[in-house]
């Protein structure tokens, strides 16, 4: 460069106070260059460090992962139970010696001990009960089905009569016809069959070709009068692989309530009632469990019923405590990792803030407040962890996806769990973010730009 | 120009005037002033004062040099102009308004419109790009981005660098970051131009072209201090204060 002592101030009058009458005096609180400054920084040093910033990431994401994927499971959970069981309705009870879900061996010895339910004790709930509108008996088997040399394991067998129950069961068919009550009455040997049956035995025939022909269980034929409507899968298990035959059909061709070791429940009889309207349920419940404790010879004083009476509820609030449970366990593991998370994002910071002890110099030799260092690291932070949330949303709904596919139930992904997740975790960064930013801002710039 | 040389000229060191006596354009003539300034450091067991005492005035438009071995006192007037500290006793008047009084926040403030800093390493972001680098002051002090582009290519443009806008520091030469470093120093007209050792990283013929360059400034009607060791680069300046054991030994207008 050539010395200029000899240059006209007009020509190349940079800085000349005389030339410069709008100085700039505006000193805003608010300076959104500043604000976007930090955003840019905080990207650039993201974008140098890629690998600490990986690695800084994983308990955010392990946290937010588990928190998304449980939530995004549970409620599509929760949409399949409801649907199952509103399809049943909450106008139906059973009646059966031993309940659904056995917690104790305790308990399961004093159920086996309990007079097995007859068609005497549904004979007399059908008479008695004022508050009952319609009563079903219904046994539950497991056989093989076979049709030529085409064969169906583990199918369930489920004889009812009278043919209500196929109401209260809320079942339709799709083709043909249920039995007629003087069909099931005298114990015809027919049957109607739910798809997955048919797809089974009858791969490659249409639907409708079936109805007439016979498929074999237990080693007797059954003749195909209908096809079940389809009902799906609860919880990864088929709903659609089941036989429906008479009850009288099966009394004179598998008998009844023969043991067939101590878990099955073959053969064993539940009687299904039926209320008009859901505000009648508890009043028939009453009515029904003093009909059977009468029957059973139990007095005030007798504390089990020797019958098990349980609705719907019991296994929704079976389900509900299970899910209560995942949940808590969840929020667990995702705030622990959040916790240690955050703590791996602080020290990095820390780290960040010692690094660039120099830049931070620069910046308040040249105007850079307290804030704006402070707001600087912070968004930085923030940064790191929103990345990881929304990392860990993504994850926890590929989860949650991959588990629904082998489950086989309805994904919900939720707005609200994504916001939750993201949020979550930019809080934890604003948390673990603080120490760092207010330590970096209260740096002596002198000390700082002495720093290397 | 007609301050500068005004200011020059009268140039007087045992007349301490009013603070904040406007000269006829409006303006205050007096830019600087120091009265009984000291610095002490707590070490410990003992205080340690780097300045005891120290008054001096600076006019607008004057080109000083502030000089004195290692030890002297001078690093530490320096940070007490460029406002980077606060003295522990005394007055000191920038511009009309009391520094020793002021808070963080408000130093940030000053250092962002009234103090325009060169360093000895330069201190540029390493990262960002020579426009960014002097773009810096002016995002702080809320410029809004298009003026804020355009002063700083101004400023790139007055240390003859429109052609390396876009290269980061690494890029350039040791004289090229030195004058990215006086652009951004300039960028916000501030009303000093604080320079520490600006040539001490320099080569004797990149010093020169720097040297030429704060004489071009000066002559622009920038006020410069100057703070060096060099004996040859003070003796640019147009008046000398030297620092010797935290007190002012000589202060001489040199020409």
């Amino acid at each position: 460069m050539s010395p200029r002592s000899d240059a006209k101030p007009e020509a190349a009058g940079f800085g000349r106070r005389v030339a410069l009458p709008g100085r700039i005096r505006s000193f805003p609180a608010l300076r959104i260059a500043a604000l976007w400054e930090s955003f840019l920084v905080a990207a650039a040093s993201l974008r140098q460090n890629k690998l600490r910033t990986a690695l800084t990431l994983v308990g955010i994401i392990v946290g937010v992962t588990a928190v998304i994927s449980v939530v995004t499971i549970i409620k599509g959970l929760d949409q399949t139970v409801a649907q199952t069981f509103s399809s049943q309705g909450s106008t139906v009870f059973t009646i059966s010696k031993r309940p659904r879900v056995i917690t104790s061996r305790e308990d399961f010895i004093k159920f086996n001990k309990r007079k097995d339910i007859t068609e005497e004790d549904a004979e007399a709930i059908f008479r008695l009960c004022t508050n009952c509108w319609r009563t079903g008996v219904v046994a539950n088997d497991g056989v093989t089905v076979k049709h030529g040399n085409q064969k169906a394991d583990n199918v369930q067998v489920r004889a009812i009569a009278p043919t209500a129950m196929f109401d209260i069961d809320a079942v339709t068919v799709d083709i043909g016809r249920f039995w007629s009550e003087s069909e099931g009455s005298s114990a015809h040997d027919v049957t109607v069959v739910g798809p997955d049956v048919i797809t089974n035995l009858f791969p490659n025939q249409s639907p409708d070709r079936v109805l007439g022909q016979e498929i074999w269980a237990g080693g007797r034929p059954y003749q195909i009068i209908g096809v079940l409507t389809a009902l799906g899968k609860i919880f990864g298990v088929s709903r659609d692989n089941r036989i429906y035959i008479p009850f009288a059909t099966y009394k004179k061709n598998f008998g009844l309530n023969i043991s067939r070791g101590a878990f099955s429940a073959s053969g064993v009889l539940v009687v299904f009632i039926q209320t008009p309207t859901a505000e009648q349920l508890e009043g028939a419940e009453d009515q029904v469990r003093a009909i059977m404790r009468n029957r059973r010879g139990k007095t005030g004083r007798d504390e089990d019923d020797g019958f098990a009476l349980e609705s719907e509820d019991v296994f929704l609030n079976l389900y509900s405590s299970a899910t209560s449970n995942i949940y808590i366990v969840t929020i667990g593991v995702a705030a622990i990792s959040l916790v240690v998370g955050g703590i791996v994002v602080m020290n990095i910071m820390l780290v960040s803030v010692t690094e660039r002890t120099k830049e931070i110099g620069i910046r308040k030799a040249v105007g850079a407040r307290q804030k704006d260092i402070r707001t600087q690291f912070l968004i930085e932070a923030v940064m790191v962890t929103a990345i990881g949330g929304v990392v860990g949303v993504l994850t926890g709904f590929g989860v949650a996806w991959l588990i629904a596919l082998l489950i086989g139930f309805p994904l919900l992904f939720s707005i609200w769990s994504a916001v939750l997740g993201v949020s979550m975790s930019s809080i934890v960064g604003v948390i673990s973010g603080l120490w760092p930013a207010w330590r970096a801002a209260k740096l002596d710039p002198i000390e700082a730009l002495r720093a290397e | 120009m007609t301050e500068a040389t005004v200011a020059t000229s009268q140039t007087s060191s045992d007349v301490i005037a009013k603070p904040g006596l406007p000269s006829q354009d409006g303006k205050l003539d007096v830019l600087i002033s120091m009265r009984n300034l000291w610095k002490t450091y707590d070490m410990g067991a003992e205080k340690v004062h780097a300045l005891h005492g120290v008054s001096f005035e600076v006019k607008r438009g004057e080109y000083l040099a502030i000089t004195g071995p290692s030890g002297s006192g001078k690093s530490t007037l320096m940070n007490l102009i460029g406002c980077l500290d606060t003295p522990s006793q005394g007055e000191y008047w920038l511009n009309g308004k009391n520094v020793a009084e002021m808070d963080d926040d408000d130093l940030a403030r000053i250092r962002n419109q009234e103090v325009g800093f060169v360093f000895q390493t330069f201190n540029l972001l390493a990262r960002a790009t020579a426009l960014h680098n002097v773009e810096l002051p002016l995002i702080y002090g809320g410029i809004p981005g298009a003026k804020r582009h355009e002063m700083a290519k101004q400023a790139l443009a007055a240390v003859d660098l429109t052609d390396r806008m876009t290269h980061r520091p690494n890029e350039l030469s040791g004289g090229q970051r030195q004058r990215v470093a006086i652009a951004r120093a300039l960028v916000n007209h501030p009303s000093i131009l604080l320079a520490d050792e600006p040539t001490g990283a320099l080569d004797t013929a990149t010093s020169y072209d720097i040297m030429n360059l704060f004489e071009k400034l000066y002559e622009d009607g920038n006020t410069i201090i100057l703070v060096t060791h060099e004996h040859d680069i003070a003796a640019r300046a147009k008046r000398i204060i030297s620092i010797r054991d935290g007190l002012i030994e000589k202060d001489e207008t040199v020409r």
